[in-house]
């Protein structure tokens, strides 16, 4: 499995955060606060849960990482780039270094897995030798290499959830961003998920994962970021759901 | 490498996109070739227009009746003096007999023998100056006018001015008319563009996040909107081509000009409406596809 995602060797520079936010606010042009002074420190190799009522700025904290948002002030880096002194000619080569899965998959239906997947590769101006290599190799790490010619449609909500962790990976990310992944998955198959993303995250990959299931959380004990009203009310590692006292 | 790639990637995803909306992409190649028709119509009327112009142009002199009286040395320097004049390009002296000599020759091809019935006519001695710069007609005239010896002054510049009026103005409507029809076309190839865009929104969106560059997702859809030049030009360079022997000898009959046609015509058509096409489907759906992006971006 370490030659399908390059496992991050600890070096004294591993503490450097892979994701830096500071004194980030964004306001919405209506005047709706979405963030407002959040400090967040993510190491490499981290794995973190995003936690907060609906409206409570996560999706926000997401758009401004993938560089889709830019703040209203702050500054946010990540994976060593500063966002906000990008140019947009660059955001191409930030988005290859952060994966991204989202609760509705958005897997394109029309193609197959394997194609869903070589997609990325594909717009991406990688050489066929490159894409024939690595799609079969992300498939197997999903468990999905049985299922490569299936359409979308053919596959159940898990299945549909490893193909977009699978596409996420193709150009070997920093990040991986999940955005309610089990959102839209029964109890087991959300563990099943999550069992993956523990494994990609202990090959070095740091996990992000906005969600509002208590269970996993709870169960997880990691480091939880807790957003109320844009405001980051609570970062606390080896955290539960809600505050313990 | 990687161009040769990104090249193949966007080829391959207009071509799959140009059928993938099929429908579309035929009507806005069908307003290509209307407006590419209507183009060749308008190129081929204005060409033969233009060789009558060119004829005229080339025929247009000013013929100045001199008195009978003119003495040798005022012929001389009346030669002379229009000679020095700018747009002239040369002076012809036509003596009463030279010019009798013309008259007869002009019924003898007609076929006719010139009867005078015994009286004896005498035709006026004239200048006749060819010009190389047809708007110099009105200043040689006027000089000529002025001068105690010329008795009349002809210039061929009234029917010249008609043509070139009439030319005029046919260009301007056909040209009005290939815009609006072009505009037409713009609009169509826009519409077909943005529609495939929106279609493809979440292909898009799903292209952006896992990093690929503006290019790879504007140039396919470019490059779809350029198809539909494409077609649309060949199309029709092969309709044009199809009536092409018939249309040669029309035009000579029409403008009654041997000149209407060149030999290069074709070719010069054929280079208009591919230029034409491919230029009209780029800009179209690069308008498309710049909104789309910058609007979602």
């Amino acid at each position: 499995m370490t030659s399908l995602l390059r496992r991050r060797a600890r070096t004294p520079d591993s503490d450097a955060p892979v994701i830096n936010m500071v004194d980030v606010g964004m306001t919405y042009p209506n005047g709706k606060v979405a963030l407002a002074d959040v400090n967040v420190r993510i190491p490499s190799g981290d794995f973190v849960f995003l936690v907060g009522p609906s409206g409570a700025g996560k999706s926000t904290f997401i758009r401004l990482l993938i560089r889709e948002q830019l703040p209203t002030h702050g500054h946010v880096t990540v994976a060593g780039r500063d966002l906000l002194r990008m140019r947009r000619g660059q955001v191409p080569a930030l988005r290859r270094r952060i994966g991204i899965v989202f609760q509705d998959f958005r897997l394109l239906p029309s193609k197959t897995v394997g194609e869903n997947v070589a997609f990325a590769l594909d717009v991406t101006g990688a050489p066929g030798s490159v894409v024939r290599r690595r799609v079969p190799q992300l498939l197997s790490l999903v468990g999905l290499q049985e299922h490569v010619h299936h359409l979308p449609t053919q596959l159940s909500g898990g299945e549909q959830q490893r193909t977009a962790i699978a596409r996420a990976l193709v150009h070997d990310p920093a990040i991986l961003i999940a955005d309610e992944p089990t959102g839209n998955l029964d109890p087991v198959t959300s563990w099943e998920i999550i069992q993956l993303l523990i494994q990609i995250n202990q090959l070095g990959t740091t996990v992000l994962m906005a969600t509002h299931n208590q269970e996993i959380v709870n169960a997880m004990r990691r480091r939880v970021l807790a957003l109320e009203a844009g405001h980051l009310v609570r970062d606390e590692a080896a955290a539960a759901y809600e505050r313990e006292y | 490498m990687p161009f040769v790639r990104f090249i193949g990637f966007s080829v391959v995803r207009a071509w799959q996109g140009f059928w993938r909306n099929a429908m579309m992409s035929l009507a806005a190649t069908a307003t290509v070739i209307l407006m590419l028709v209507l183009l060749s119509a308008l190129f081929l009327v204005i060409s033969g227009l233009n060789a009558g112009l060119e004829f005229i142009e080339s025929k247009v002199a000013v013929t100045a009746q001199l008195e009978d009286d003119i003495l040798v040395p005022a012929r001389e320097r009346l030669i002379e003096e229009v000679a020095a004049m700018p747009g002239v390009a040369s002076v012809e002296y036509v003596s009463p007999e030279a010019a009798w000599e013309r008259l007869e020759a002009a019924y003898e091809e007609t076929g006719q023998s010139l009867e005078t019935g015994g009286a004896d006519i005498t035709l006026f001695a004239s200048l006749e100056v060819s010009l190389a710069d047809p708007d110099a007609s009105t200043n040689v005239s006027e000089v000529l006018d002025d001068e105690p010896d010329v008795t009349r002054v002809l210039t061929k510049q009234a029917e010249y001015d008609t043509l070139l009026n009439i030319i005029n103005l046919i260009r301007t409507v056909g040209i009005i008319s290939v815009g609006l029809v072009g505009l037409t076309v713009l609009f169509m190839i826009i519409n077909t563009i943005r529609i495939a865009v929106y279609s493809r929104a979440n292909e898009i969106e799903i292209m952006r996040l896992v990093g690929a560059s503006d290019s790879f997702i504007r140039w396919p859809f470019i490059l779809e909107g350029i198809l539909c030049g494409l077609i649309g030009g060949v199309v029709t360079i092969a309709l044009v081509a199809a009536v092409w022997d018939p249309i040669q000898p029309a035009m000579v009959q029409v403008f009654q000009m041997p000149t209407a046609v060149s030999d290069q015509f074709l070719t010069t058509l054929s280079l208009l409406l591919l230029g034409v096409g491919l230029g009209v489907g780029a800009l179209g759906s690069w308008i498309s596809v710049r909104s789309y992006l910058a609007a979602t971006r």
